[in-house]
């Protein structure tokens, strides 16, 4: 699992961001480390903390940094030249801070990649733009609707029966799921008619809106095409571990 | 007798003498710092420099490669807003560039003082003209050079009167860098504070030295 990094001018908004995305993980959650604020508790950024919480939160998956504005970002660069080799990979996200957290906390979770939680993280302000039908040159590309040729298409629908649906949880848990297989999987919401978006990303998979009740249909092809559509349809209708024992029949 | 070279021990004069400077301006700066940015860039700096000095007395440096770390690494731990890794910076890379020296002449300091002005332009991504701490910082460098031949204190008084030209040039500009940006041609009638504290940084080196004239 990668480590993340939250640089902030204030350790109260990095704590209270952090807060929010954690209330999306209830597994077993990321390396996460604050360098946020000056030990006065005053406002400001210290490039040897941010150095200090890379270190503490490096692993051999790498580690994401995120930051707020201004010397949060020079002295996140700065650390990194701070850095005693032999170095972690680290990457510098210009994600937006809370969105972007809450996303890269959720994805990093699921078993996502360092880049995979970078590019989420980025295009996490997609679903926020989309909302307010404002649609920059900027935003982030959709989603292509065609999955892959090569083999055969696999196709399955199912039931979502989590009370409050396909929320960032049980996406986070789709995500790093299908990241796991050899398969291009498509998801797309066949009651409202969103999507499709790929299977691997958590966002994308959010923005579908799937709620309790609601038919998820599920698009594969690769080489593990049917495993990839059996998990998906495994772990829905076990409600992606978020039902009680005596809650399993209520969906 | 003009000087022909700093001592660390020069350098370390000149650390102390910028201290005192950023502690007598202090409200001055965070009253200009007030107008266009958070108003904190009197109180950062005279507490960063503040502990750089007690750092640099704990430890008495060696090298001009030591001190150098010691001042930026200090000043990036103890200033909290951006002039910390600016100013941080500068004086890594400065330090950086005279390495195991003990003394730089005339042409090692302007190699040094060099050093650090790019590490600044690439910490912050400014220009000239952007209202930053870049328009004392690089007039001040190109007078230096221009003044080289005529002697080390020469070239630090050259570049201490430019860097305060540099400073007062800032008040027509628009704020392109920073907090200040956002506040676009409200920006404009006022002093930039890193402008000034980098005027000040000068004008500590040519006292410091006895480059007066």
């Amino acid at each position: 699992m990668i480590g993340i990094v939250v640089v902030s001018h204030s350790a109260a908004l990095a704590e209270a961001a952090l807060g929010l995305a954690l209330e999306m993980v209830h597994g077993e959650r990321p390396r996460i480390a604050l360098a946020a604020g000056t030990p006065d508790g005053g406002f400001g950024t210290d490039a040897a903390r941010v150095a200090e919480a890379i270190v503490e939160v490096a692993g051999d998956d790498g580690v994401l940094v995120l930051m707020d504005l201004g010397s949060a970002v020079m002295s996140a660069e700065l650390a990194v030249e701070l850095l005693d080799e032999p170095a972690p990979r680290v990457e510098l996200s210009s994600a937006p801070f809370v969105e972007g957290l809450v996303a890269a906390v959720v994805t990093a979770a699921g078993g996502g990649s360092l880049d995979a939680v970078r590019a989420e993280a980025e295009g996490a302000s997609a679903a926020k733009r989309e909302h307010l039908g404002d649609d920059g040159d900027d935003a982030a590309p959709a989603p292509t609707a065609a999955p892959g040729t090569d083999g055969d298409v696999v196709t399955a629908e199912v039931v979502i029966v989590n009370p409050v649906g396909l929320h960032a949880r049980p996406a986070a848990e789709l995500a790093g799921l299908l990241g796991r297989l050899d398969a291009d999987v498509r998801l797309a919401n066949a009651s409202s008619g969103a999507g499709p978006v790929p299977g691997a990303s958590v966002l994308g998979i959010i923005s579908l809106g799937v709620q309790q009740g609601e038919t998820l249909r599920i698009t594969a092809t690769g080489a593990q095409a049917r495993d990839a559509v059996d998990a998906v349809l495994s772990a829905a209708r076990a409600g992606f571990g978020e039902l009680g024992d005596g809650d399993t029949e209520s969906g | 007798m003009a000087r022909t070279s700093l001592t660390v021990a020069d350098l370390v004069a000149w650390t102390q003498r910028f201290r005192d400077l950023m502690v007598e301006h202090r409200a001055a700066l965070t009253e200009l710092d007030s107008a266009i940015g958070d108003a904190d860039h009197g109180s950062n700096m005279a507490r960063g420099m503040q502990s750089a000095v007690e750092k640099l007395e704990q430890t008495a440096p060696e090298t001009v490669g030591a001190w150098g770390k010691s001042v930026g690494m200090t000043l990036v731990s103890s200033v909290g807003g951006a002039s910390g890794p600016l100013y941080g910076t500068f004086f890594l890379r400065f330090g950086a560039s005279g390495g195991d020296a003990t003394e730089l002449d005339a042409a090692a300091l302007g190699a040094a003082l060099r050093a650090g002005l790019e590490g600044v332009l690439a910490r912050g991504k400014a220009e000239p003209g952007d209202k930053t701490m870049i328009d004392a910082l690089g007039p001040a460098l190109d007078a230096f050079d221009a003044a080289v031949d005529q002697g080390l204190e020469a070239a630090i008084a050259a570049a201490r009167d430019a860097a305060a030209a540099g400073r007062d040039a800032t008040e027509p500009l628009q704020a392109r860098k920073g907090r200040a940006s956002y506040l676009g041609e409200r920006s404009i009638g006022h002093v930039d504070p890193g402008a000034t504290s980098t005027a000040y940084l000068f004008d500590a080196l040519a006292t410091a030295t006895g480059s007066a004239a």
